[in-house]
Formats: C-alpha cells, structure tokens, sequence
C-alpha cells in the first residue's frame, strides 16, 4: 500500500543515501525531469537536478540546505526551479528529512518536492495588484481622506492628507478637526455640516480648508457617517477632493464670458456715440472756416477740444471691444519685449530707481502674433509694474518654453501688490486703481491675449509685488 | 464738378454733413437712407462713387456692396462706419470689393481727404468710368 501510495503520488518523492545519491525515486520524479525508469538510480541527485552548470550557485546552496540537514539532522526545507521535460520551468518546494537508523546514524535522507509553480504566479498576481492599486491610491493626490470621532478629533490621517494639508501623522492625530478650518467660521461650519451628516448620514459642500502653512484651499468635501458593527454612529469620514484648478479654470470661463459680453456691449455703445460725434465734429469744422467772432472761434476750439477727448475715449472702447482678426505673423517673443524696453521710459514713470532684470530663453520656437498687439501688451504690464514700484524696486522679465507648448513670459515687479478685493475686478473694463488713466489697459491686454489663443494669469501678494504670467502657443 | 457721389447712410444728420462736406469739395453727392433705396437709384443713374455705410436697416452695409459688385463691376465703392477701424469689418468689405475703408471716428477733415485719395487711385487703376445700368452685361467671371 505504502510503496503504491508513494509511486502514484503527485509530488516528486525520492531516497537519497549518504552521499546524495538516487537510492530510489517515483514515476512523477521521473516523468518531471523526462528520464526512463529507472535512469537515475545511482546517480548524484545534484548533478541530476543542476545539469545545467550554469546554475552553479543555486546547486551549491541546495548542497549546503542538504548538507546541513544532515550534520544536524533535522528537516529542512528548499526552493528551486527545475526544468521539466516539457522545458518550462517548475518552481519546486522541497522537503528534506534526514533518515536515521536505530542508534541515531544517518542512513540517507528523503526529499519531497511540490510543485508550487501555479501558487507562486497567483501570488504574484495577487502583488502586482496590490502594488498597482497602491500607485493607484496614492496618485490620487488631490484626494484627502481622514476620520473625525464623535468628540470631533482626528482618528486617522489617511491617504492624501499629508500632501494637502502639510501636516504629518503623529502632529496631527487627536487634534480636533477645527485646526482644518477658518478659526472664525469652524465653529458654525463644522456644526452645521456634522448636524447634517447625522440627520442625511452624508453630506457634500464646497468649503475652504486650511493647510498647515495657513494657506486655503477650496475643496469639495463629502463626509459620510462612520458606523461600527451595530451600525452605531461612531465617527464622521471626510473626504476632501481638491478643487483648486477647478475653481480657477471656472473663474477664466466666467472672466472671459463676462468681458466678452462687455465687449459686445461697448462696442454697440462706441458706435452709436460715433454718429452724433462724428456730425458734431464735422458742424463744428464747417462753422470754423466761416468768419467769426474771435471770442465764438475760441468757445467753438473749446468744444472741439472736447468733443476730441470724447473721440478718443470711443476709440480706446472700440479697442478693447474688438474681436482682432489681425494679420498675424510668426514673431519671437524675446525680440518683441526687447522693442518694448527702450519704450518704457517715455512714459511718465517713477523718478526712483527700477532695475529691469531680464531672463530670456534662447531659440524658442515662434508664436503666431501681431506685432503691434504684443508690444501693446507687454508695454501695458510693464508700465503697470512700474508704476507699483513709486520708490523703487526690480522688474524680473522671464522667458521659456512652458511644456514645449507655450511661449511662456512672466513679468515680476517688488511692488505694492493687489488687494484681493481688487483682484476680482483686475481685468475689468474702466477698473483702476491707480486714480489716472481710464482702466482700459489691461482688459485690453487681456482681450488680446485671449485673441491670441493664450492665458494671462496673475499672482499678488500686498507689498510684495505682482507676477503676470502670459502664455501664447507655439507655431 | 468733380465727381457724383451717392451718400447711403440711414442717420439723416450724418448724410446731411457728409453731403455738405461734399458740395464744399465741389462734388455731387445724392443722398438717401438705405440699402435697398442705394439699389434702385444706381439703376437709375451713374455715379463716380459709393459711400457706404456699414450698420443700415434692413440690407447691410456688406450685402449691399456684395450686390453693387454684382451689378456694378467696376463702380469703386468706399465703406464708411461708426465702429472705428475694425479690422474683422476691414477684411470683410475688402474681400467683397471696396476700395477703402473709413472710420467715422477719424478727425473731419481728414475723413475728406481720404475719400477723395481712393476715389483717385481707383479711377488710376482705371476701373472708375461712370457706372450705370449696362454695365451689367460686364462679367468678371
């Protein structure tokens, strides 16, 4: 029965003597390594086993395993991959057990072998999901995912959490949640929302969190109720999906839409201010060349002189009404902010010192542009950055290739900054801060741009200076 | 006289001043208020010259001078508007056939002067002899 049960098992069984020798092996032995009945008997297993020399290391450490188990008589246990008949490679698990006579010598050793081929690779399979659902998770970076007790503290910082808030783990655990949230409004914002979540078990707000370094960022937070096993209210898990680019691409849209339609607007209202001007100017003009009174000839100069401010005003209008469909060209952008510089100074500018400070990127590709328009932009954000800087300070002009994509110049002064209450209205027509001018200058630049299938985009901190960053795509 | 001028424009003050403007020029310049009114005086009479404005009730600017090159190949028109140099208006009445283009925006005297050179250079390219009806038996293509 035994000898039976042995030579129809499904795993490689063989006796060995003392000097690893094949004292006896079965049929699955056999057929595995692909050698007739009884081939191998008398042979030296390792050589058997390792007929390939290449793999001398892997022999020699099955020589040490099988060596050991039998100075120190005790099972052990060996992986290795054989090479079956088939001439695929089988992951074998061996099993060495010393064999001892009465008086505790060694008469040789037995050595099961299993096939653990298949187990491996579903292990492996089961690791390469477990890695990828890794990545996975933390790319999602913009998530943020922590739990929040009942007594409103911080249980777990998940995934995510690190990176949006910037605090770590341990500084954060058991700190009640407020510390997450505006000091003035936490106390009504986390009240209101957890009141919620127990009447609804969820809730989804837009709200802004604070990071560590005191900086908001606008979220979409889903909390949901957390329940034990009894489905008794323990917790409350947030989830925090950052919106930031979101909120800024909405803002562009809703800019652009706003602006557009203020466009549409002026210039219906530029041309109908055009027709009665244009009959007044050319009445006023006819009544000049008549003989006159000279004190009449000087009211008529005085209407005219206002009448020519009105002309200009439209003008200006019309210019940040316009849809351009200008001839455009392909244009260095280096070359057109070199144009600009020498420019700067015919414009009433601060008597202080500006240092200009430039950084451009040679041999970047060309954009498609109009001259003209560019220099009025560039000129525009320049002046505007002087102008910040009444006593003085430095204007940074930086260019490069953004993505390989964009021709991407940014324009940094030291100065007064915006305020966020100005910030909104930045690009508005007729905004200004600056008490001369007529606000025009940069919903021009900024219409221009858009013209031009770009971004402008600006940062500001008060009494830290503006950075405008302008992006125009390559040809 | 210098040359017969056909003034379109639908503001009857406006119409009035360049009609003015034009009479001091030693011109003749006939006025009226539309499109389709422009259409059927040219049928009638020959002209030197279209000013056209661009914003009119009913036909455009645009569509009527589409028609006039049409019909009358070789009548120079000029193209006259309250939106200033527009430079997507430009490219239009330039692709349909004016000979210039004039913001009323520009200063008075100026806008004069103006006309007067592209009525000058389109009678030097030699495609300003009087218009009229027969003309229509002209064809381009």
């Amino acid at each position: 029965m035994i000898p039976e049960l042995i030579e129809n098992a499904a795993v490689l069984m063989l006796y060995l003597d003392c000097d690893g020798n094949v004292a006896l092996c079965n049929k699955k032995t056999e057929s595995m390594i692909g050698v007739k009945p009884g081939d191998i008997l008398g042979k030296n297993w390792l050589e058997v086993l390792f007929k390939d020399t290449s793999n001398a290391m892997k022999r020699d450490m099955f020589k040490a395993v099988l060596d050991d188990a039998l100075t120190y008589k005790r099972a052990k246990d060996f992986e290795c991959h054989l090479l079956s008949n088939h001439g695929d490679l089988r992951l074998i698990c061996w099993n060495i057990t010393p064999i001892l006579d009465k008086n505790n010598q060694i008469q040789g050793s037995v050595l099961f072998g299993q096939d653990v081929t298949e187990i491996q690779e579903r292990e492996n399979s089961f690791k390469n999901i477990d890695d990828s659902l890794k990545n996975i998770i933390s790319s999602i970076n913009e998530y943020a995912l922590y739990v929040v007790n009942l007594d409103g503290l911080i249980t777990y910082f998940g995934m995510g959490c690190e990176t949006m808030f910037g605090y770590n783990k341990p500084e954060i655990i058991f700190k009640h949640v407020s510390i997450l949230h505006n000091i003035d409004k936490a106390a009504l914002e986390l009240g209101l929302i957890l009141e919620r979540v127990r009447l609804f078990g969820k809730h989804e707000l837009e709200i802004e969190l604070l990071t560590k370094a005191g900086r908001a960022i606008p979220v979409r937070l889903t909390i949901n109720q957390f329940l034990d096993a009894n489905n008794k209210l323990t917790g409350y898990i947030f989830i925090a999906k950052d919106i930031t680019q979101t909120k800024k691409l909405e803002y562009q849209v809703f800019q652009a839409e706003k602006l557009a339609a203020l466009g549409q607007l002026s210039a219906g209202m530029a041309h109908e201010i055009n027709n009665p001007l244009f009959v007044v100017s050319g009445r006023l003009e006819m009544l000049r060349q008549e003989k006159l009174a000279p004190k009449l000839k000087e009211t008529i100069d005085l209407i005219d002189s206002q009448v020519d401010r009105i002309r200009k005003l439209v003008d200006r209008i019309l210019k940040f009404a316009r849809k351009s469909t200008l001839a455009l060209e392909p244009i260095d952008v280096n070359e057109i902010i070199e144009l600009v510089l020498p420019l700067v100074h015919y414009n009433k500018l601060s008597p202080f010192k500006v240092e200009i400070k430039k950084s451009f990127e040679k041999n970047m590709p060309k954009v498609m542009a109009s001259p003209d328009q560019l220099q009025e932009v560039f000129l525009n954000i320049i002046v505007n950055a002087y102008q910040s800087m009444p006593e003085g300070g430095v204007i940074k002009i930086t260019t490069s290739s953004f993505q390989n994509l964009y021709a991407q110049v940014r324009i940094a002064d030291t100065g007064s900054g915006i305020s966020a209450d100005n910030f909104k209205n930045i690009f508005m027509p007729f905004f200004s801060t600056k008490g001369q001018g007529l606000g025009l200058g940069l919903s021009i630049c900024h219409n221009i741009i858009k013209n031009h299938n770009g971004s402008i985009e600006l940062e500001s901190r008060i009494n830290q200076g503006t950075t405008f960053t302008i992006k125009l795509p390559f040809i | 006289m210098l040359y017969k001028i056909l003034v379109v424009d639908d503001e009857a003050p406006v119409r009035d001043l360049l009609g003015d403007l034009f009479k001091k020029e030693d011109c003749l310049p006939i006025t009226c208020g539309s499109g389709e009114e422009a259409l059927a005086i040219l049928n009638k009479e020959t002209f030197d010259v279209v000013l056209l404005d661009i914003k009119l009730p009913g036909m455009s600017g645009l569509e009527v001078l589409k028609e006039i090159r049409a019909k009358f190949v070789n009548l120079p028109v000029v193209m006259i508007t309250g939106f200033g140099f527009d430079e997507e208006l430009i490219g239009k009445s330039k692709q349909l056939g004016c000979c210039g283009y004039i913001g009323k925006n520009m200063p008075v005297a100026q806008i004069i002067v103006t006309f007067m050179q592209f009525v000058k250079e389109a009678k030097e390219r030699g495609n300003s002899f009087r218009e009229g009806p027969a003309s229509n038996e002209i064809n381009y293509a």
